[in-house]
Parts: structure tokens; sequence; C-alpha cells
């Protein structure tokens, strides 16, 4: 992966001495090995703190909500389509924030580098071309960078910043399309496997709430699970309480999801979301010719009414 | 009595045997994942992890506890508590950080002036055997909070991992029992040297510390100090830290209805969310994620201190390895520690 | 041994309409065992959580004084899911108690002193209930001169009206209420409650001030009370925080190292200026 790291410095610093931001949020990197974490950098002499890897795979653009400062937002390719959406869903106006896109040529799912160490812990990580390169106490290993991209990444149209400021890179080449083939595939099971899936999932559930929380476009100020007068779900762990959150969830991204896979990255206990989302983002996709954060211009389908919306649900259920 | 020997290949019998008297727990593989659950066959038990994902916390306070059920909301001497357990029970295979969580829940539900029945009908009769850490991790601070990776603090039993075998240590008189008339052999001489050099290295090799001493009183200094702003603004105010810490006791008290009858439970809350002391006026003292993230620093490093005279944490590195922002604890005490008071 | 999270019942005696906009409302509650009655001993200042089996449970600050047996009172200002079930209960309805829980006011402190009494709203409960408690027969000559601020934001949201006229009778105490905004019937002070204490000015000498009430009334009541002479150890408050167990375990209601529920709701000032200034 080319070092963009410097280039988004030289953005960072100039865009801070001219004072035409007063925030920059990018990436840092992180106290353990796999890891960077996002950085919010406010004064020039700091920006050498931004680096940028293939371990960079928080959506910061979850930070630009509730702001009053002008940004500018380090942002790959998934984060900018959320950008869009956030700028659609009157979050942030396209004026307070500066896009410095960053081409991304995937990013690293180190929970899969670590599930299979099993009891071998990783001392350290570096990146060598495409590769990575493991040491532990007395062992190293170099790993294909390609063959540990997270699911979301391998499934990634939109490399490329949507929209953008300032390009720290060349383009990337893009895939040619998601074929949603895992899907298409899942939707041939029958409704019990199915479901026996999605339970035996959201049974892992401890409601900790992280893939909300990493989640950009779950800005709202009470959450409907938060909500006592009326209470729409219980609390708890029980899979009744669980399985609605998870679907409401979902159901509440329809048209507004990108897939950039924040919410599993975040969740601690492995939960398999994307299944839920991407068949919702497929749908929107089949329903109504819609794909969500590529454009600032064309309304999510969920937000308006079309005359010819399919209406077969109302009147064949 | 002497330490015995329990030889590896001979543990999935060994727990075969316990589970006529107990219903047993013990780390379990769930895909990828490490968690303890409730085995019915020793061969079910893994015991070659690292740590597992969540603690076994539940054992002494479980996620969703019923503390009642009632059949008519006009009635309220028709409560009804849940039964006590079956077979008593055994943790097996949990790291001495783990245990020791349980010398911190005393404090909290078994204190002087209330006692937590619940907590203390699951901890009275718990057995727990621990596996003591040869290797721990670099996230593992245990060292620094008055643990160590051999620490026998909460453990009836100490097992020492030597190659082959375990060495069973014993800590209590419940261990002393348990251990009796297993016709497990007593460790010779040349094992218990072993146990010593393994115990020496797994100590020279923990690498991460974090400076506890007069941590309290600087916490207590720099409560306003704007650092508190710039440490917490990544988070994401989640419970993961807490609820993957084996030590957090936070919970949250809710009622739950059908028709005329219903039940009262208690599940697990953490102070990372905004409703945790939202009042119902709309006021909220932590409006933010500065000044929640910045209680579970103060809980954990100086009011529990003030109120039990213990650290509030295990080291366990959880929390650490999980956030999904990578806010580590090691970092924000260190970065606390070395604050120099700002000036006013 | 008694597991401390089950609720007793109690039956709903008397429930009153405290304030014209009809959003407080006092509980008269009774016990249904004797035992318990008899178990339930408690002074002004400290709470109980009050159950709607199926709603929730939440906690109320004693009203009565344990001076006036056979009943428990609660006021209970509808706010949320268990006060507004609660608002919607009738005598003759059964709802459970946990407690009593706190700490309570030190009344032995106050033996031989004059107490001042500043509270405002709906703050005023376990004030009228510690008022209540020294006024009886019994204990009125342990305490010195009593005097009491007391204001709501329009007469029509005052507290007690009953027994405010007849403390306004008595001789052995000063009563000094007001309201923000006066109405046509009115005929009293009108201003807000730190403002009437400024200008009366009690005495601080041998004396303690108990504050009660909105954030924004103690704001500017604690000025009031350093200027006239008391010392943090002599002003105590009535904190509340959200609350949940009432034990000091679920671990909501904290203020620093001090949990409201177990340590409180009563703190002197010296104690809360030792704590991080979290509100």
């Amino acid at each position: 992966m080319p070092d963009r790291s410097e280039r988004i410095r030289e953005a960072a610093r100039t865009l801070l001495r001219k004072n035409e931001v007063e925030l920059v949020i990018g990436f840092e990197g992180g106290t353990l090995p796999l890891h960077s974490t996002p950085c919010f950098i406010r004064k020039e002499g700091e920006v050498d703190r931004l680096v940028w890897n293939s371990f960079c795979d928080n959506n910061v653009s979850k930070y630009l909500v509730k702001r009053q400062e002008r940004i500018a937002l380090v942002t790959k390719g998934c984060d900018s389509r959320t950008v869009v959406e956030l700028i659609k869903e009157k979050q942030l106006s396209r004026e307070q924030v500066i896009i410095i896109g960053v081409p991304c040529q995937g990013l690293i799912d180190r929970r899969r580098i670590e599930g299979k160490r099993e009891a071998r812990e990783i001392l350290g990580a570096e990146e060598k071309d495409n590769q990575v390169v493991l040491k532990g106490a007395g062992w190293t290993d170099v790993l294909d960078r390609d063959k540990y991209l997270h699911s979301s990444c391998q499934a990634c149209t939109h490399r490329n910043p949507v929209i953008y400021d300032i390009l720290v890179g060349e383009g990337v080449e893009e895939d040619t399309g998601d074929s949603f083939s895992d899907i298409a595939e899942f939707g041939t099971k029958s409704p019990q496997e199915r479901w026996n899936y999605f339970s035996h999932e959201v049974d892992k559930c401890i409601r900790c709430y992280a893939c909300r929380n990493a989640c950009p476009l779950c800005y709202c100020g009470e959450c409907f699970v938060d909500r006592t007068r009326p209470q729409w779900i219980g609390k708890t762990t029980e899979i009744s309480d669980t399985m609605i959150f998870h679907l409401m969830r979902a159901f509440h991204m329809a048209g507004r999801c990108v897939d950039c896979g924040a919410c599993e990255r975040a969740c601690p206990m492995g939960i398999d979301f994307r299944k839920l989302t991407r068949k919702l983002v497929h749908d929107v996709k089949e329903l109504y010719g819609y794909e969500s954060g590529t454009s600032l211009d064309e309304v999510a389908p969920l937000a308006t009414f079309q005359p010819d919306d399919p209406e077969e649900f109302i009147l064949s259920p | 009595m002497k330490p015995k020997i329990l030889k590896k290949r001979d543990s999935a019998r060994f727990l075969d045997k316990l589970l006529r008297e107990y219903e047993v727990f013990a780390p379990v593989k769930r895909e990828d994942l490490v968690v303890f659950g409730r085995i019915h066959s020793g061969k079910e038990a893994f015991l070659d992890y690292m740590n597992s994902k969540m603690p076994p916390k539940e054992m002494l306070f479980p996620q969703l506890e019923i503390l009642f059920t009632y059949t008519s909301i006009d009635d309220p001497s028709k409560i009804e508590t849940p039964p006590s357990a079956g077979k008593p029970r055994l943790l097996f295979g949990t790291r001495p950080c783990d245990a020791r969580n349980s010398l911190l829940l005393d404090k909290v539900f078994d204190g002087e002036q209330y006692k937590d029945t619940y907590y203390r009908d699951r901890r009275a009769p718990l057995v727990v055997v621990g596996i003591g850490c040869i290797q721990p991790c670099p996230t593992c601070f245990c060292t620094s909070v008055g643990g160590g990776p051999f620490s026998r603090e909460g453990l009836d039993i100490l097992l020492i991992d030597i190659g082959d075998d375990y060495v069973a240590q014993v800590v209590s008189d419940r261990g002393k029992k348990l251990l009796e008339r297993r016709g497990l052999e007593d460790a010779g001489a040349d094992k218990l040297s072993l146990v010593k050099k393994v115990i020496r290295d797994a100590e020279a090799s923990m690498t991460s510390e974090v400076k506890i001493d007069g941590l309290a009183e600087k916490l207590a200094e720099i409560y306003d100090d704007p650092i508190w702003g710039l440490l917490t603004e990544k988070c994401l105010n989640c419970g993961v830290c807490t609820y993957l810490c084996p030590t957090c006791h936070c919970f949250d008290i809710v009622d739950e209805a059908r028709d005329s009858g219903g039940k009262r439970i208690r599940i697990w809350d953490t102070c990372q969310f905004p409703l945790f002391t939202l009042q119902a006026s709309g006021a909220n003292p932590r409006p933010t994620n500065k000044e929640r993230l910045r209680q579970r620093f103060m809980h954990k490093f100086k009011y529990f201190l003030d109120n039990y005279g213990q650290i509030g944490c295990v080291g366990c590195g959880r929390c650490v390895r999980e956030c999904p922002v990578n806010v580590d604890i090691r970092q924000v005490l260190t970065v606390l520690s070395n604050r120099l008071e700002v000036a006013p | 041994m008694r597991n401390p999270y089950l609720p007793l019942p109690m039956r709903i005696e008397r429930v009153v309409v405290e304030t014209d906009d009809r959003n407080i409302k006092t509980f008269s509650l009774s016990f249904f065992h004797e035992e318990d009655e008899a178990n339930f001993t408690y002074i002004p200042g400290q709470f109980a959580e009050l159950s709607v089996l199926g709603e929730g449970e939440a906690p109320f600050g004693m009203a009565s004084s344990p001076t006036q047996p056979g009943r428990l009172e609660f006021t209970v200002s509808k706010a949320g899911v268990v006060t507004t079930a609660l608002h919607n209960m009738e005598p003759g309805e059964i709802i459970g108690i946990r407690g009593p829980l706190g700490n309570g006011y030190p009344i032995e402190t106050f033996k031989g002193k004059n107490i001042v009494i500043i509270g405002g709203g709906f703050g005023f409960s376990t004030l009228r209930a510690l008022t209540n408690y020294m006024l009886d027969s019994h204990h009125r000559n342990s305490f010195g001169d009593i005097s009491i601020f007391y204001g709501a934001r329009s007469p029509g949201l005052l507290l007690y009206k009953d027994e405010l006229q007849e403390w306004g009778r008595r001789k052995d105490l000063g009563l000094y209420l007001t309201v923000d905004r006066g109405d046509n019937g009115w005929k009293g002070r009108v201003g807000v409650v730190p403002a009437i204490a400024k200008e009366v000015a009690p005495s601080a000498e041998n004396a303690y001030a108990l504050v009660c009430g909105p954030p924004i009334m103690i704001k500017f009541t604690l000025p009031v009370v350093h200027e006239l002479g008391f010392p943090p150890e002599r002003v105590l408050l009535s904190m509340e925080m959200k609350m949940k167990c009432g034990l000091g375990m679920c671990g909501r209601c904290n203020i620093g190292h001090k949990y409201v529920c177990r340590d409180g709701p009563v703190f002197t000032l010296a104690q809360l200026n030792q704590l991080p200034q979290e509100y």
C-alpha cells in the first residue's frame, strides 16, 4: 500500500496553517499491533501523528455530527459515502468539512489474523509492500495482505472517495460491481434455516451497542432502544429482545447503510451483521435503483415517495 | 495438603468425575471465540487458551437475573423469588485475574450495611479452580494492580502448567476437599522446582506496567483538567469495556409485565451509556462522553479505592484489546499520572 | 437473611392533589402487616423505593414524620414511567415499598440549635417531614428557633397548603412564604426564595441551614447562606440523583465516591465540597 501518510500530513499541515479548518480528524498509530486509532489534531505541530495504513479501519465520519468547527476528515471510500448521507440528512453542511480523500486498498481484519494465532500472542506487526509481517515470542509470520482483508473490503465497490476536496494519491481500481452472490445464496435456504442462522448470531449479543455507536449514521439523540414511553424493546440479552434490536436497527439503516463494516468490526462477539444489512442494501437497489452515499443530489428512497414506487407488498402481501 | 499432579491428558476424565457432583463451567470454544460455558463432558473444556472473550463474571453476577416474579399486581404477597440452584457449581480453568474479581465484588454486594442475597447464594458454594498464566499477554497488567499471573486470591485450587502436567496447589479447605481421594499423585521435588521456574519466568515476562502509586490523589487533583476532553474524544460510549470487565458491577432494575403477571429483573448497565444518569427532568450530570469515560477511570482507580480499600481493576487487559477505538487504559493512566497540574 | 430487593405491600389510603397543574400529588400509604409497620422506623430525610409492579420502582423522600404514626406519606411529581403510573392510581390500590433508605437528617446534632429551612418547589417534601418532626410537642423544646423559607413558582404550585396555613398561625416558628409570580388572590411576598432569605437575613449563630430545591435555587441560595455566615459544616443539602437499587450496589447515584442512596441523600456542604464537582 503506497505510503499516503506523508501526503495526509502535508494536507493537514497546510489546512491548519491557513486556518481553513480548526480540527483534523484522522488516524494515528494504536497502542497494540494491528491497530490504528482515531485521532484529533488541532495544532500544526501535531500533524506528524497522522498515519495511513491497513489498520485504519474505524469510520471516522462518526465524529462529524454535532460539531461546530470546520473539520478536515481523512476519508476513505466507504467513509466518504457516509459523509454524503450525513450531509443529505442535514447532520452537517458540505461547507463545514474538507474531505481529505484517501483511495483505499482495503483494510486488514485483525480478528481473523488473531483468531488464527490462537495461543500465540502477536507482539508486533508491520506492513511491507503487500504483506504483513507478524512477530511473536520466538516466531515470525508473513501474511499476504489481500487474504486477510475485512469482508466488507472484499465486497467494496467504492474504494475511491466519491467526494473529496483533496485527494492524497492516485485512484485505485474499483471492483466491477457487487454481485450480492452471498445474499442470493443465503436466500436459497429455507426460512427455518435462515431463522436459525440469525438466532445463532444474535444469541452472542451482549447489548453493548458497539455496533450502533460505531455506525456514523446512528446519531439519534434518543435511540429506540432507550425510549421508555412507550418502551419498544426490552433491555435484556434474551433472544426476543436482541433479535428485535438487530432487525430494527438494520431496517433503520435501509437505504442509508453504505456497508462500511464499522458495526462488524466493533462487535466484540463477532456477530455477522452484514448478512442483514447487505440484504437491505441489495433490496433497496433492486426496488428503487438506489445506492446510498454516492450522490449528494439523490434523495434516499425511504425519505421520499415516487408515484411509481413498487407497491406489490401493499396489495398482495 | 501437598500439591498434586494432574496430568493434562487426564484432565478431561478428571472433569468427567467432577461432573457427577457439580455443574461444571469451563472455557469452551464457540467458533472463533473462547467463552465460559457449562460443560457436560470433560472433553468440551478448552484449556489451552490465553483468556476468554468474556470473563466468568456471570457465575457470580449474571447479565440477566430475575429478582422476583409476581402473578398479580394487586397482591404483592404473591411475589416469588427464583428457586435456588440445584447441584453445587464449579468453575474450572479461570485465570487468576478473573478470579480476583470476587474480592472486589464481595465489597459491593456483601457489604456491612446491605447484603445482596442473590450474589451471596451464588458465591458461597462456588468452587473455583484457576490456571496460572505461564505466558502473560502483553496487554496484561495484573501485577500493577495487586494481582499476578499466579495469584491465588479468589481460588480454591491453583493449577500450574509445567508442560505435560498441571501441579495443583490447594488454596482453601474447599479445594482440599475437592482433591482428596481423587487418586492424584503428590508432586515430586522435580515438578515443584519446575513450578518455581515457570512462575519466575512468567512474572519476569510481564511487560505492561501502570504506575498506581499516587494515582488516586493525582486523579482527584486533575479532575477538571482539560486533558480529559482530549483523552476521551474518540470514545464511542459503547458498553464493550464495561461488559467485558471482570469487576464492573453496575446494573439496572426493570419490570417486565405480561398481562397481570410479570417479573422484576436486574440487567447489566454501564456508566458509559448516556441513559445511566439521565434524570426524568431531562437533566444529565454526565452529559458527554468526557464525563462518562472520566467516571470510569475515577471509579476504578479512586472511588472504589476510597470506598473499599482496593483498586477496582484486576489488569486483565480485555478493555485494551476489545475497545473498538483503542482507548487504552494503560495509556490513559500513564498520561494522567504524568500530568502536571494545569495552572488555573 | 432478608432479601433487600423485595418490596413490602402497602395500600394507598388517600391521594391529595397538591398543585393546581395536578402534576404533584401526595400519597398516604398504610402497611398490610403490622410487623412491617413496626419494623419501618425512619427519620426525616430518608427515602424509600416505591414499586408499581409491572412499571418499576422509583425513590421518594419521606414526606411524613415518624411522629405521625399510622401513615407514610410521599409527594410524587409526575415525570416518568413510575410516577405517571402512580398518578393514575386511586385509594385502595396496592403498591410496594422498600426502605427506609439513606441517612436522613442528623437530628441529634440539631438539638439545641436554631434551624433555618430554605426550600423550593418540589424539594420541600422532606423538609416538611423534618418540620413536622421538630414541631411535634415532644420535640419542639429540643430545638431553638425555627425559620422556614419556602416558595414555588406560583401560588398554585405551593405544596401542603393547609399545613402552611397552620404553621403560619404558630408562634414558635417563623414562616416566610414567597412565590416567583403572584396571582389575583395572592397577598403574600413575591420574589425568589434566595432573595427572601437574604432580605430576612436569619442569624447563622448556633444555627444550621437546610437547603433543598431545584438546582437553580440551590445555586443562588448557597451564596446567600455563605454571606449570612453559615460555615459549610452547618449547611445541609439533600441531593437527588437517578437511583435504582437504593443500596449502593448498582453504581448509578454516585457523586465521587459517595453514593447518594447510601451515604446521603443528606450531605453537608463541607462534604460536597470534597467531592468532584460533577453537578
